[in-house]
């Protein structure tokens, strides 16, 4: 008995020595000193043991399992030491396996941001109709019939019996709100328009813009012009250049238009800006007082202004994204970049 | 419009740098993104805006340029024409409904011939080519003072009598530069004793135009109703530099000045003489007007106080003659301002000279309103099933919205029910869709990848409500159902029921069904119809679905947290086999509701005609043997009575 317990020993101290991993150490210690390991089923067998022998041989087996014992948790410190302190050559570069997942559009993702500023300005977002009447897309804004400057917005004309048409311009939500709500009002409305165009590189017939506007006691155009610095250098970053000029659209006086140094050639002139280090982006005003006065607001106490962005404008500068078209075409080469 | 730097100069001196006047320009209204070099000379291209007529003239042009520099304009001194030397006989009927003013003169003698050199390049720098020294007159002055005129030959005037009227549509009309036109009803023509000799606003007749054997001339100038030359313009597809002034309505005080210019131009260059009285026929005087812009109003608006002193500068600049009153500051509006109207037209002027980039920015320091804008919009569910999509594995687009009727009858609908334009661009854009599948359908031709996962959510029309459609090749039937699985799932939305059958003709007839919560329909899901994919020439098995966006946010549901148990389920697997036509789906529901302690059930596996039902049974604690045995008992009773599916031996 004496013999074997030291042979176990010797055996368990050998194999314990030799583990080489932490796993193949806990199977080692399982081996000898687990319930049905080698040292327990020796001291099951001390019973057997001759009566004078049997405090020796209980010492002995002690001892061993102490031995063993101590050893199995030097050897897992040891270990632990040189697993923790190894280096050992490991290819860090190669190409792992992608969860699959999505891409969103960027419209989508231009949109969101645009609302997210727009809602810290405290804006409501309004989705109004496509289909629309010449009223609220034209004649709601001041531009009659016969005015030259639906030249500039030339229409789709729908095939029905009311002569709807494709709204050409998303300020066709002014008429609409104005008309329902009584001022105070900070609206957003984005959204497609359309307008009779041939399809080339930078001219799409469906396009996306967002409204803007805002009617209220005291609004000016030191409100407009910090309102639309505030949220290009929001959407471009700080560091974006401005200035403004004037324009006109009949539904505005005085009218603004916004010009940023071009995003992509930094001002010195490429075929995004037309080489004028310009890039024309946000058309905007103090609302015309008839606008207001068509819609039933009273233009002694209230006035406002409203601005247009284009979105598809907006995508296509910070991806520096040339041709219109690609934004509608459903073609992964294009999707999966964004 | 065209504007030759020289030209300008003869009218104001140029003190910014070409760069630099350019920008001035742009940023007071009068957009000059570009010019264009020819010889020494430097023409810059302008962009006339709608509300400017003046602004299509060089003289307008240059009180612009004089106003930004602070500057005054050249003067020019205008000799008064000669008295008449004949007493050439011209009738003219006007029509004040056609024309606002009729302002005309006749002169005899003239020589035609090509016009000198000065002349000639001005009319080219305009980018025409010169015709005769007449004709060249008329143009020169238009563009110089911006009011359109023709001249007459005076002999081919029949009777010396001009009536204006409006064309009854239909008469042949031939133009001085010998093209013909039918012309639409209303348009402003000019008859005389016999003939249609004039296309007034927009081209002279041929049968009166100036020919090499002129000898005589009646030169007059109108000014058109705008909205009548617009339309006939439109309708012949002829838009002119005259029609494009009209339109804009120049200037209703300035042809009397224009004549004078043009007939002295004449008189010098072809040898002419003055053969009547200045006719003038007028609506009214048309005389300047006067608006009165208040400080305080001015300040209101622009957010700034501007001195008096300077605003009463910058509108001087502007010609507009202004004087404090006690009501504020009157200003004279001369009659080449049309668009001046209202006080706001006033600190327009203001704001843009002062400069509208030394403005200080603020923020509006409103109220905000708690009250629900009308068409308020909450995008949420939108973004959140976006998010879910994307999330699985699928990629957004946007694509038009227009469509051919060659695509809905490929895709087995009926034009007539959709909304058709009837000025489409192209036969690939004339109606508005009704389900966004086709124009997703497209991405599989796009995309020759074994796998497509593609989705949009968008309008379809008329409704203009938004619809969620995905559409996919390459996915086995399980892997899609597995998404329409994810969707209920993430807006918590249960109890739906599907229907195995759709009335949309473009799904398959056995692999698609509807979804319906109660009454209302969620939308199809499914695979495309062999038919459809055939007429597009689509080989791949297409699963698609699309729902409506409005019923599913009418079912979504906040998730209600349920805690976590303390003590492990107890899971085993059946395996059962089913008659043919079981309805798995429901299987799995019915199992759910045998007791509230079955958690979870999953389908497993399938082989043949057996099914492997991964259970959960969950207590809040631990369940013993008996009464999973009891649980498990009722399962199988009820599915064996429910669907006859028994356990598998």
């Amino acid at each position: 008995m004496q013999e074997e317990i030291i042979n176990i020993k010797n055996e368990a101290m050998a194999q314990i020595m030799g583990a080489s991993d932490v796993s193949e150490l806990e199977q080692l210690k399982i081996n000898y000193l687990g319930r049905n390991g080698k040292i327990n089923s020796l001291i099951k067998k001390l019973k057997d043991v001759p009566v004078d022998e049997r405090k020796q041989v209980g010492i002995t087996l002690n001892l061993a399992k102490q031995t063993i014992n101590k050893l199995v948790n030097d050897k897992h410190q040891e270990l632990i030491k040189s697993l923790t302190e190894k280096r050992e050559w490991f290819d860090l570069t190669i190409p792992g396996v992608k969860p699959e997942r999505g891409h969103y559009h960027p419209l989508t993702t231009v949109l969101k941001e645009v609302k997210t500023i727009f809602n810290h300005l405290g804006y409501q977002i309004a989705d109004g109709p496509e289909i629309e009447t010449d009223y609220y897309n034209f004649e709601a804004l001041n531009i009659p019939k016969d005015h030259p400057s639906r030249d500039t917005q030339m229409t789709f004309y729908v095939d029905d019996k009311e002569k709807h048409i494709l709204r050409t311009q998303t300020s066709a939500m002014q008429g609409r709100v104005m008309k329902d709500m009584k001022p105070p009002f900070r609206v957003l409305a984005p959204g497609r328009n359309f307008r009779y165009e041939q399809v080339d590189a930078s001219h799409g017939f469906e396009f996306w813009q967002v409204e803007g506007f805002v009617v209220d006691e005291n609004i000016h155009l030191t409100d407009l012009f910090g309102t639309i610095d505030y949220v290009l250098k929001e959407l471009f970053g700080s560091d974006v250049k401005l200035r403004f000029a004037t324009t006109n659209f009949p539904f505005v006086e005085p009218g603004v238009d916004t010009y940023m140094r071009c995003t992509i050639c930094g001002g010195k002139g490429c075929s995004f800006c037309k080489n004028s280090g310009w890039s024309e982006i946000m058309p905007a005003g103090m609302i015309h007082p008839n606008v207001l006065k068509t819609a039933g607001i009273d233009t002694k106490r209230w006035n406002g202004f409203a601005f247009a962005i284009g979105l598809s404008r907006i995508v296509n500068l910070r991806y520096q994204i040339k041709d219109l078209r690609t934004l509608t075409t459903p073609d992964m080469r294009i999707l999966s970049q964004f | 419009m065209l504007i030759p730097l020289s030209w300008l100069k003869d009218f104001v001196e140029i003190k910014l740098s070409l760069k630099d006047l350019m920008w001035k320009m742009t940023e007071a209204g009068l957009t000059c993104e570009s010019y264009k070099k020819v010889g020494d000379e430097i023409v810059l291209d302008v962009e006339v805006t709608a509300n400017r007529p003046d602004w299509m003239s060089i003289i307008g042009v240059a009180r612009e340029v004089a106003a930004i520099q602070g500057i005054k304009l050249k003067t020019r001194k205008e000799n008064a024409l000669p008295k008449k030397s004949a007493n050439f006989p011209i009738d003219l009927i006007p029509d004040f409904n056609l024309f606002d003013r009729w302002t005309g003169i006749a002169i005899k003698n003239v020589e035609i011939k090509p016009s000198p050199k000065w002349l000639a390049d001005r009319i080219r720098l305009m980018g025409h080519t010169p015709i005769n020294n007449v004709i060249d007159i008329t143009n020169y002055v238009m563009y110089e003072l911006g009011i359109p005129m023709h001249a007459f030959d005076y002999d081919e005037i029949a009777g010396q009598i001009m009536t204006v009227q409006l064309s009854k549509g239909g008469e042949d009309f031939t133009s001085v530069d010998n093209l013909s036109y039918k012309l639409p009803k209303d348009a402003i023509i000019i008859r005389d004793a016999e003939r249609l000799i004039d296309l007034a606003g927009i081209k002279g007749g041929l049968n009166s135009g100036i020919k090499e054997t002129t000898k005589n001339v009646f030169l007059h100038v109108t000014i058109d109703n705008s909205v009548l030359v617009r339309r006939t313009s439109i309708a012949l597809g002829l838009r002119s530099e005259a029609s494009a002034i009209y339109e804009r309505v120049p200037d209703k005080g300035g042809t009397i000045n224009s004549i004078k210019r043009a007939a002295s131009l004449i008189l010098d260059l072809t040898g002419g003489q003055v053969a009547s009285d200045l006719i003038d026929l007028r609506k009214e005087k048309f005389e300047p007007w006067e608006i009165t812009l208040t400080e305080e109003k001015l300040e209101k608006v622009l957010g700034i106080k501007i001195e008096t002193k300077l605003v009463v500068n910058i509108l001087s600049k502007l010609n507009l003659n202004p004087r404090k009153t006690s009501k504020g500051i009157a200003c004279t509006i001369p009659t080449y301002r049309g668009d001046l109207k209202i006080e706001e037209d006033l600190i327009e002027e203001v704001a843009r000279i002062y400069g509208y980039n030394k403005f200080p920015m603020t923020l509006p320091t409103g109220r905000i309103t708690k009250n629900k804008i009308p068409y308020y919009f909450d995008d949420s569910i939108h973004l959140a099933l976006k998010e879910i999509l994307i999330g699985a594995g699928y990629t957004e687009a946007m694509t038009l919205s227009l469509i051919s009727k060659d695509i809905i009858e490929k895709f087995g609908l009926n034009p007539s029910d959709h909304v058709k334009i009837e000025n489409p661009v192209s036969l690939d854009y004339e109606y508005m869709r009704t389900t966004l599948i086709p124009s997703l359908l497209a991405a599989l031709k796009l995309n020759t990848e074994e796998k497509l996962k593609i989705f949009e959510i968008d309008k379809v029309y008329p409704s203009e409500n938004y619809k969620l459609t995905v559409v996919t090749k390459g996915v086995d039937f399980r892997e899609f159902k597995g998404l329409v699985d994810l969707i209920f799932e993430k807006l918590n939305i249960n109890n739906y029921k599907i229907e195995f059958e759709t009335n949309k003709s473009y799904m398959h007839q056995s692999v698609a069904g509807i979804i319906k919560m109660g009454e209302t329909l969620i939308g199809e899901f499914g695979a495309l119809s062999p038919r459809v994919l055939n007429n597009f020439e689509i080989k791949n098995k297409v699963y698609c679905l699309e729902f409506d966006i409005k019923a599913l946010e009418k079912h979504t549901r906040v998730k209600i947290f349920e805690s976590v148990p303390l003590v492990p389920p107890q899971i085993e697997d059946l395996t059962l086999v089913f008659p043919a036509k079981t309805k798995i789906g429901e299987v799995v529901g019915l199992i759910k509701s045998v007791s509230r302690l079955i958690n979870k059930v999953e389908l497993k596996d399938i082989y043949q005609d057996s099914y492997t039902f991964n259970i959960w049974y969950q207590g809040k604690t631990n369940l013993t043997d008996p009464e999973v045995k009891e649980i498990r008992e009722k399962i199988l009773k009820l599915i064996e009575q429910k669907f006859g599916g028994i356990i598998k031996e």
